[in-house]
């Protein structure tokens, strides 16, 4: 029922082929290769190139406790532009008027970052100096923007509630930021079209993903960022062209078993979402909590987009806007030529790296 | 059988979450989420976009599905022609005083009910969905902050104009056009849509009087 409602929705029948499931196949693979030719040389006119110069700069500042809560700023090395235009950002408790920063009863505990780094700064380094225990460094880079400030001791029930909004909105911004994700959700959702089925899927990505952050998170897996990063673009091309597979009508795998693809390509895509937490700079201690927040921010950021995607589908059905005959196959070569285009680019500076 | 009240509370519900102000955030979410999702969400951050887009969809909806549909496919590129005239040429803002006009005009056709009755109507349909999404496209170009990138901020700003205007239409077309109808609901569906034309043409005249007042100098 739901797959016949999402059919008629998105698309008017889709051609039925009597030819093999390769034959189809392969020309899945020549359309793709074709488009992705065509996006390859338009690119470079259509997308603005970064500027080619880019200035170092590396900035050191000392905050020391003189009282409790409260701290002395100073500048040990400055930056070539000067201090003035540095995008300081404090846990929402401080008052930045430097050179004093007030804190209150909380102390300089959580995200610190700099909002500006990578336009005209490489790095800023933040060392804390409390007045009982000992100093701490934190470098601040446009790789590893934010940093965890603990405070002295074991972390207390409180900490971890403070840490909640932050990690939420990370893992939001995350899922909002990651288009590759939302692309291999958007595939999954094309495919399965709707109902308990995708619910079910979708669960199984989350349950792949989630398992994966935490072991990687925790150390127990560890994989290199750039094949990673190749191969999560990899997982959408192997989406689209069972996309292309399902609308010619042979099945592919992930029509067939769902859960079962979602949760093995939600592993790898766990992993990738353990690289943007491990770029937080956190101590172990405070791990779990922010584990646990991340994922929760990622779940509805993720939930978020499923919802808005069917409400569109819904919307489309109720409007009778329908894609022609011809133009079926548009949104699989779309998302197909996208994370071709990705998996190459990704591919080609994992193979420069090396 | 389920009663037509039923099948439109969702799409009411989608309306009133669309139309939430806390959505108004476009420059805290710039800092936050980059260029795509500040021209996602820089129409909402103005009460003109806001009204001329819920005029334009209330007047495709009043014209039916099958009008209504096409609005899907012209709204971002509307949009995106807009954008692009204001960023190349640096023309297609008519300011506030045009945009109260076009309030003023819709408003009026929804409130006289008029626009399904005339002749002309794919004429009178296409001329508005022109001027609104290309008038809206350049008047959000102009507000793009230099250093953003025109790229993704034309594209966060032509998704949006896809996703909102799709789920109002669906909305509208759902009020006004249920599948079932046989509980003689369809009178007070009507009178909804002439009352939101009348509050949108008095909009429109309360933005045209500020804007006449701000050029007399006033």
């Amino acid at each position: 029922m739901t797959r016949a409602l999402m059919s008629s929705a998105l698309m008017t029948s889709a051609p039925v082929t009597s030819a093999p499931v390769i034959k189809g196949t392969r020309r899945a693979w020549r359309w793709l290769a074709l488009a992705l030719a065509l996006t390859l040389l338009a690119l470079p006119g259509l997308l603005p190139m970064p500027a080619s110069a880019h200035e170092t700069s590396l900035g050191v500042l000392e905050l020391r406790e003189v009282r409790q809560g409260a701290y002395m700023g100073r500048w040990t090395m400055e930056p070539a532009f000067g201090t003035a235009r540095i995008d300081l950002r404090l846990p929402r408790q401080c008052f930045v008027q430097l050179p004093q920063v007030l804190c209150g009863k909380q102390g300089l505990v959580g995200p610190i970052t700099v909002g500006n780094l990578g336009a005209n700064m490489s790095a800023v380094m933040i060392r804390i100096l409390p007045m009982t225990g000992e100093p701490h460094s934190y470098t601040l880079t446009s790789a590893n923007p934010v940093a965890t400030v603990m405070a002295a001791g074991a972390p207390t029930l409180g900490t971890w509630l403070d840490l909640a909004p932050t990690y939420i909105n990370y893992g939001i911004d995350h899922i909002l930021l990651g288009a590759d994700h939302l692309l291999f959700v958007l595939g999954l959702i094309w495919i399965v079209r709707g109902g308990w089925r995708l619910a079910k899927t979708i669960t199984a990505f989350t349950i792949g993903h989630s398992l994966a952050l935490a072991a990687a998170a925790f150390g127990l897996i560890g994989v290199a960022e750039r094949p990673l990063n190749a191969c999560i673009a990899l997982s959408i091309v192997f989406v689209a062209v069972e996309m292309v597979k399902d609308l010619r009508g042979q099945p592919g795998l992930t029509a067939r078993y769902p859960w079962a693809v979602a949760g093995a390509f939600g592993l790898v895509h766990g992993i990738g979402f353990a690289s943007a937490l491990a770029n937080l700079g956190l101590e172990r201690n405070l791990l779990p909590p922010a584990l646990l927040f991340f994922n929760i921010g990622v779940e509805i950021g993720q939930l978020g987009f499923v919802l808005l995607v069917l409400a569109l589908i819904a919307a489309h059905r109720r409007l009778g806007a329908v894609l022609p005959a011809w133009g079926a196959v548009l949104p699989a070569y779309a998302i197909g030529t996208v994370s071709s285009f990705w998996f190459l680019g990704r591919l080609l500076r994992m193979l420069a790296a090396t | 059988m389920t009663p037509p009240t039923m099948t439109a509370r969702p799409w009411l519900l989608a309306l009133v979450l669309l139309l939430a102000p806390g959505l108004a955030e476009a420059h805290i979410i710039a800092a936050r989420l980059g260029d795509f999702y500040t021209g996602a969400l820089h129409p909402l951050t103005d009460p003109q976009d806001i009204v001329l887009w819920l005029a334009l969809a209330l007047f495709a909806g009043s014209l039916g599905p099958g009008r209504a549909r096409w609005l899907v496919l012209l709204m971002p590129l509307g949009l995106l022609a807009g954008f692009l005239l204001q960023v190349t040429l640096g023309i297609g803002q008519i300011g506030a005083l045009g945009a109260a006009g076009l309030m003023v005009g819709l408003g009026l056709l929804l409130a006289s009910g008029l626009a399904t009755g005339l002749a002309a109507g794919n004429r009178l349909f296409g001329g508005a969905v022109l001027l609104v999404t290309a008038t809206s496209g350049a008047s959000n170009a102009a507000g793009m902050a230099p250093e953003a990138n025109a790229t993704l901020f034309a594209a966060g700003l032509a998704s949006a104009g896809y996703v909102v205007i799709t789920l109002l239409l669906a909305a509208i077309v759902a009020l006004r056009w249920p599948s079932t109808d046989t509980s003689g609901t369809a009178g007070w569906r009507a009178i909804v849509l002439r009352v939101c034309g009348s509050w949108i043409a008095a909009i429109g005249l309360m933005i045209g009087g500020f804007a006449l007042k701000s050029l007399a100098g006033v």
